[in-house]
């Protein structure tokens, strides 16, 4: 005897009813007013179970039983619902929700950790060279059309830093990737009155390099160091790989998020900043590593490279504090607190690296351990 | 009048969530439609009202092909984008004519899988309807604000070479003004129309919702929402004026930290309440809001001219929930998620009251197609939500 509510089919009202299933495989639904039906079990029509709620049985008829009584329910219908049964099995045992528990946790961990880094490295470096340049077109035309303006480099100072990187630098990556060509672009770059320094690569192959940067470097090296460090960029086909990478986590966090409603947005949010920032991170180790192991073979002390970085902080921090800057395209706010959100790695840990490799050029070593 | 109620709980619905979790990730997403069915049924069957429940009817299979397509279109949304500018725009602008079409789309495939006491809902709002409210007043809206300040930005420079800048000038600022209030009036008709469009549209079985509410009343809450925000924000301008004047004696007195870039200890942390503060701020801001339009909406809608309803929502428990939410969210790396809709829930249906009197006992399901069409599903699936609903 299970105890319950009876609807006529598509009706509101309601009558107390109980249902009772005999042995031959016959139920008898007995209303409240005295009114009996009679009928074959197998054709009832049961609604899945999902926690406690109300479970609703359907009549041949149209008119349903509803009752809250779920075990009665499921000991009765046991054969009716394999499959339902077993997403409920898995809802109900706390065995199956401790590994769930932890299955998830550690698809979660592993899939940013290195599913999303893995894959998206992956698929960029499958993808055509072509798929680069795609990304590139259009992104040149933008920035000289909302950022850049012409450069003020006399013509010979250009073709001079063009030449050698077209001879000495730009060879230098051609056992990595023959297909890429390297274009330098001399364009001046300025927010508000000042005169941002920075270097730019697109996933093209084309390079930026701003009169303010060509302006504070001391010497050819500190030129190719930067240089290098945007090639790295354009090897690694960092570019697409964040494309991919963001696509990646945005779906992802609105799948587990179910229909959040907005709910935990802002958490997720900054959640998904947090991870993003931290791939970029490892974009710029890389693109540095990549860098100073070019500069060993190519003879050019990595010091260098930290030296045009700590010029180009302090030139920062010393003009106007409130202004941000983009440096190698992450922005770099000078309110150092952020520092954790910035995509890059803390200058002083690059500065460190470089004069590890420093010390092994002071060696002659071409390989750095 | 007697209020809704959610009988759920936290513990069990984490127990439905982590399932669907699991599965979603075993299947690589493919199981998400059927996740998100169990979601709602479990939302839905545990919301109710005088003892009778409501019920959620879609199937994962009805939502999976509309889930597919939005996937597609995400992804080459986000592909679009990073490729071009240009592009991106016109994706764009082609989701912004499509949206008013998917509002009305799902509004029409939600209320038709939605029951109450084994009665079911319907919408019966019209499509060209749906684009005056949702496409052409929002377009006046974006021209009415934007349009000043972009025509001074365009016949500034031409007059300033002309040297009769200062007249024209002060006559495009009064226009500028003009418009921006117009704006500002536009923004509450629009809140009217939308409510009408939602509620008016929907029917309970044979039953017709009516809400009648007035721009006038946006308009005063909106005034009201935004004097609260100056207030707000000018305290929040004063604590920061003094923890900025903190930040510079500890950089100060402490030289060798501006050397390195390096921060002090404890200032990280001042950033993180000032930035917490600025959020809880806005949220009671926008709490204000919702909770006033929520109150005033529920008080002027009926159900065939008998059955009333009221919100009795306040914006200080709304934010605390929302806040407090969000904490728990960010704390237990979303693993408190569950938990934190429950109490959502929970707090929304206990203060959503209805005069249940006269009883439902009379409302019968209408005749509806039992197909419904692609469309519906997909307009769904882009979880357009319109923000009127229960």
């Amino acid at each position: 005897m299970i105890h319950g509510h009876w609807h006529e089919k598509g009706s509101a009202s309601r009558i107390d009813a109980l249902l009772s299933i005999n042995d031959l495989g016959r139920y008898a639904l007995e209303l409240e007013d005295g009114t009996v039906y009679y009928g074959e079990f197998a054709h009832l029509n049961v609604s899945e179970r999902l926690g406690n709620v109300a479970r609703k049985i359907t009549f041949e008829n149209g008119s349903v039983f509803i009752t809250l009584d779920n075990d009665a329910i499921d000991s009765i219908f046991k054969s009716k619902q394999k499959i339902n049964g077993f997403i409920h099995y898995l809802e109900t045992h706390l065995s199956s929700i401790a590994m769930a528990l932890v299955i998830t946790l550690f698809s979660a961990f592993s899939f940013f950790k290195w599913g999303v880094p893995w894959t998206s490295q992956k698929i960029a470096h499958a993808l055509p060279y072509k798929t680069n340049k795609l990304i590139a077109s259009g992104t040149m035309d933008f920035l000289d059309t909302y950022m850049f303006d012409e450069s003020n480099l006399s013509k010979e100072r250009q073709t001079e830093i063009t030449q050698h990187f077209k001879e000495k630098v730009a060879p230098l990556s051609r056992e990595d990737d023959t297909k890429i060509e390297y274009t330098l672009h001399f364009r001046s770059w300025t927010m508000g009155d000042q005169a941002i320094p920075n270097a730019l690569a697109l996933p093209s192959g084309d390079i930026i390099v701003t009169d303010k940067f060509v302006e504070l470097s001391s010497n050819q090296d500190e030129i190719d160091s930067v240089l290098l460090h945007e090639m790295g960029h354009v090897v690694y086909r960092h570019g697409l790989e964040m494309l991919i990478e963001g696509t990646f986590i945005t779906v992802a966090v609105m799948m587990i998020s179910g229909d959040g409603s907005g709910l935990g947005d802002m958490g997720i949010g900054l959640g998904s900043a947090l991870v993003g920032s931290s791939y970029s991170r490892g974009h710029e180790s890389q693109a540095d590593l990549y860098a100073f192991k070019k500069m060993l073979l190519a003879h050019i002390d990595p010091v260098s490279f930290s030296n045009i970085m700590n010029r180009m902080t302090k030139y920062m921090s010393e003009s106007d504090s409130n202004r941000s800057t983009e440096i190698n395209g992450a922005k770099k706010s000078n309110e150092k607190v952020l520092d954790y959100f910035a995509s890059h790695p803390s200058t002083k840990e690059r500065v460190e690296l470089a004069n590890r490799y420093s010390e092994c050029f002071q060696q002659g070593l071409t390989v750095c351990k | 009048m007697e209020s809704l109620r959610f009988t759920g709980s936290g513990s069990e619905y984490f127990k439905i969530w982590i399932v669907n979790v699991l599965l979603t990730i075993i299947t690589l997403g493919l199981y998400y439609p059927w996740a998100k069915v169990r979601n709602r049924r479990y939302f839905y069957a545990n919301s109710t009202l005088a003892d009778r429940s409501f019920e959620y009817h879609a199937t994962g299979k009805q939502l999976f092909i509309g889930f597919l397509i939005a996937m597609v279109f995400f992804i080459i949304y986000n592909l679009v984008v990073q490729v071009s500018p240009q592009g991106s725009v016109i994706v764009l602008l082609v989701l912004f004519i499509a949206i008013p079409w998917l509002i009305w789309r799902s509004l029409m495939f939600n209320m038709r899988v939605s029951s109450f006491s084994n009665v079911y809902f319907s919408f019966t709002g019209k499509l060209g309807q749906a684009y005056l409210n949702y496409f052409v007043y929002p377009l006046f809206l974006i021209i009415a604000f934007y349009g000043a300040p972009v025509a001074m930005a365009v016949v500034a420079p031409s007059l300033m070479n002309r040297g009769e800048s200062s007249s024209l000038m002060g006559i495009l600022s009064i226009v500028m003004f003009l418009s921006w209030i117009f704006a500002f009036y536009l923004f509450a008709v629009i809140k009217k129309r939308n409510t009408e469009y939602v509620i008016n549209g929907s029917r309970y079985g044979q039953g017709v919702f009516e809400a009648k509410v007035e721009a006038k009343k946006f308009l005063m809450i909106n005034l009201k929402t935004m004097g609260l925000g100056v207030i707000v924000m000018l305290i929040i301008g004063v604590i920061a004026g003094v923890l900025g004047g903190m930040d510079n004696i500890m950089i100060l007195s402490n030289p060798e930290a501006m050397k390195t870039r390096q921060m002090p200890e404890g200032f990280a942390l001042t950033i993180g309440i000032a930035y917490f503060v600025m959020i809880f701020a806005l949220m009671l801001i926008m709490s204000y809001a919702i909770t006033r339009q929520r109150s005033y909406i529920y008080e002027n809608t009926l159900l065939d001219n008998t059955i009333a309803f009221e919100s009795t929502l306040k914006a200080r428990s709304f934010a605390w929930v929302m806040l407090s939410n969000i904490l728990l969210i960010l704390f237990t790396l979303g693993l408190a998620f569950p938990w934190a809709k429950v109490r959502m829930a929970r707090l929304m249906l206990e203060n959503t009251l209805v005069n249940t009197e006269q009883g439902f006992d009379t409302y019968i399901s209408a005749q509806q197609e039992e197909q419904s069409s692609l469309g519906e599903q997909i307009g769904d699936a882009f979880d357009v939500d319109v923000g009127v609903a229960f």
